[in-house]
């Protein structure tokens, strides 16, 4: 290993997670690396806890012994963020007190009380990565770094890629494209494959819905699609009902992104309502309750738009 | 003290302009100048918004209305002093503690204490009490005024709009009762009660339903089954069952398995276990409703009718009471700051108007506890728990 790559597999990110066996992160069977910290707000986010850049506080209710057996974490916490309810005898948090100072991690002796985001370094990140290599070769996969935002760490993310590339693992990358240029590009040019996301055209009404306009974001996709012929981009929209389930957004994505040929491919995220679901882990709510749901129909004709773009034969089943 | 203010957390009970008026009335009698903030904080955090300013001046004569709609200050506060939602100057999201900021400009506007309307939010529950709590903490003299549609702050036997709320949903059980009687179907009516079941189970008393499900009382759908056949066979068949939000079956979330990796499902938690990888789900209100009706109808092979009041409870015109309960709330946080309190929440309990400190109605909720005699009277009553 070169003195330049030594350093570089001992730079440090902030990791949220890594998780095995992802079929829906880029080609083939995929290790997923969540990074952390994100800079857009959209409202129907999925991943709250890879948001915020800090480490946070996370709690899981079934592992707690409860106050009468252990009780450690109460005289910890410095903002009496942490109590206990009559119900159950456990602890609970309260969100809006925490500062996420983490003092109550350590004194947890059933980990219910945990952190969300860790400083890993490209090693240890590889160490983990590369467990999953055979499924790799059999199945065209490889690493995907998410988030967050994985090009809000560029040094980490570049440096994590590179490292993967020369053990000959192949590299993906999800990304919203909220950077500057120098940051994105710095990531870019290490990915096999880049899925990308258009979730809105109008750029008010991007801002409306994901907290800023999309006038860079298209800007730096634009440029990335001249500066890199050879990488396969695949575009993305998570179609969220009654935001961006509409043929004007679907067509102006083609529009696009199709005089690009290196973008392969543009695949629909459906949105369902469906049943008991929980965003309340990190005492937040989940800004899209109440939305009505999206209908199959309404995904398998803006489906049929894209296919019919792609120049291939009807899905047929809309997911 | 020559200057206070007053503002109200998000989340709408009826006639929160009692309140208002209560606190703009003892001020000038008590020759306090007094203002409103609009919507929370907001009117101070983000002064753009407000184009006729963001702070309102009160004088009794412009509450004349008081209490028969919501609020002139408004109730759709969105920002939280410590987290505002800011964009940096490269392009990022990023959440900013603005509070230092709030409590310099609460000194430019010359005033020295607040009273702020709390709790009772849908979307927020409790938060606007931690934040007024976290202000307070920080030098902010403070006297908050409980507001709630479940009841279930500590310490407080009756918030601001419960009363009304409570009417409201008994209107709406009442007609919904009819409907399915005449129907021959069984209604299975969500209303709100995250935290605690008093909404629920008044409400349900009140139309004399056939079962309620709480918070507090974790239900087993078979035992609900075995009350309303009971029911039947004693020549009244059931028509109404009255679930809280927070209602939880004995095994767990209504029987829709978790996601087995806690990871897992906390990486993606509104992604389906019955869908698969990357399919997403959005939470909605009445899908507890949904569950529990389901689960009745195939084990009583009844044809059920699920509904969920939601906001419907919210709106409409407050009861007496809450218009007395909230004028004498906001006369009383005025009496409180007067005489020097802060950090406290005025708790009605009659005769008496007391103050409960902030800290000790903080993280906790006011449940309904499951022996008590009102439990038991309820039971007498007939009303099936499904425990």
């Amino acid at each position: 290993m070169s003195l330049h790559t030594e350093q570089a597999a001992k730079l440090t990110g902030r990791v949220l997670n890594i998780q095995h066996f992802c079929t829906n992160d880029g080609p083939g069977i995929r290790t997923t690396v969540f990074l952390k910290g994100c800079s857009l707000r959209c409202k129907w986010c999925c991943n709250p806890e890879s948001i915020h850049p800090k480490p946070e506080l996370a709690y899981d209710l079934k592992k707690c012994i409860g106050e009468k057996e252990c009780g450690l974490c109460l005289k910890e916490c410095p903002e009496t963020a942490i109590y206990v309810a009559e119900a159950d005898g456990k602890v609970r948090v309260n969100w809006d007190l925490c500062t996420n100072c983490g003092k109550c991690v350590p004194a947890c002796p059933s980990n219910a009380l945990y952190e969300f985001g860790q400083a890993m370094t490209v090693d240890e990140v590889l160490a983990e990565v590369e467990q999953d290599a055979a499924f790799y070769t059999q199945s065209g996969g490889g690493i995907t770094l998410s988030g967050g935002e994985c090009t809000l760490q560029p040094d980490f993310s570049a440096a994590l890629l590179e490292e993967a590339h020369r053990r000959g693992i192949s590299t993906a990358i999800e990304t919203a494209g909220n950077v500057p240029w120098e940051y994105f590009v710095k990531v870019v040019q290490h990915a096999d494959t880049v899925l990308h996301d258009h979730k809105l055209t109008d750029p008010e009404r991007h801002k409306q819905w994901v907290g800023v306009d999309n006038v860079r974001i298209k800007a730096n996709f634009k440029r990335a699609y001249e500066a890199f012929p050879d990488k396969a981009f695949i575009a993305r929209t998570p179609v969220i009902p009654g935001v961006n389930d509409v043929e004007e957004h679907i067509r102006a994505v083609l529009a696009f992104i199709r005089p690009h040929p290196n973008v392969v491919d543009y695949q629909l995220l459906p949105y369902h309502r469906y049943g008991e679901s929980k965003y309340g882990f990190l005492g937040r709510v989940y800004a899209l309750k109440d939305f009505p749901s999206l209908p199959d129909e309404t995904l398998k004709r803006l489906q049929a738009i894209v296919d019919d773009a792609f120049g291939r034969a009807p899905s047929g089943q809309a997911k | 003290m020559k200057r206070i203010a007053i503002n109200i957390g998000s989340g709408y009970v009826p006639g929160l302009d009692a309140v208002v008026a209560g606190a703009a009335i003892a001020a000038q009698n008590a020759g306090l100048e007094i203002v409103g903030i609009r919507d929370g904080y907001d009117g101070l955090l983000v002064p753009d918004r407000y184009p006729d300013g963001g702070l309102l001046e009160l004088v009794p004569r412009s509450l004349d209305a008081a209490g028969s709609r919501g609020s002139v200050l408004g109730t759709a506060a969105r920002q939280d002093p410590f987290r505002v939602r800011t964009v940096t100057a490269d392009g990022a999201v990023e959440e900013v503690d603005r509070s230092d900021d709030l409590l310099g400009r609460l000194a430019q506007c010359g005033i020295e204490a607040m009273i702020s309307v709390v709790g009772g939010s849908a979307i927020t529950g409790l938060h606007a009490l931690s934040v007024a709590f976290k202000l307070q903490r920080k030098g902010l003299a403070t006297v908050c005024v409980p507001k709630s549609v479940e009841n279930e702050i500590a310490g407080v036997p009756l918030a601001f709009g419960y009363n009304s709320v409570l009417a409201h949903v008994t209107e709406t059980l009442d007609r919904i009762r009819v409907g399915a009687r005449d129907a021959g179907r069984l209604a299975v009516v969500e209303v709100p009660g995250q935290h605690a079941g008093w909404l629920a189970l008044q409400s349900g008393m009140a139309t004399l339903a056939d079962a309620v499900l709480i918070p507090e009382i974790a239900y087993d759908v078979a035992s609900i089954a075995a009350a309303l056949d009971a029911r039947e066979r004693a020549g009244r068949p059931p028509a109404l069952v009255v679930v809280a939000e927070g209602a939880r079956s004995r095994d767990g979330m209504h029987g829709v398995a978790a996601a087995a990796d806690p990871m897992r499902s906390s990486l993606a938690p509104n992604a389906d276990p019955a869908l698969g990888e990357g399919e997403r789900v959005i939470d909605r209100t009445g899908a507890v409703a949904h569950a529990v009706a389901t689960a009745i109808q195939r084990a009583t092979d009844r044809e059920v009718m699920p509904m969920s009041v939601g906001l419907l409870a919210r709106g409409g015109a407050p009861t007496a009471l809450d218009r007395q309960l909230g004028l004498a709330y906001g006369a009383a946080a005025v009496r409180a700051l007067n005489g020097g309190e802060s950090g406290v929440l005025v708790a009605f309990q009659p005769p008496d108007v007391r103050s409960v400190p902030l800290a000790e109605a903080l993280n906790r909720v006011r449940g309904v506890p499951a022996g008590s005699e009102l439990m038991n009277v309820a039971r007498a009553l007939g009303i099936a728990f499904g425990d």
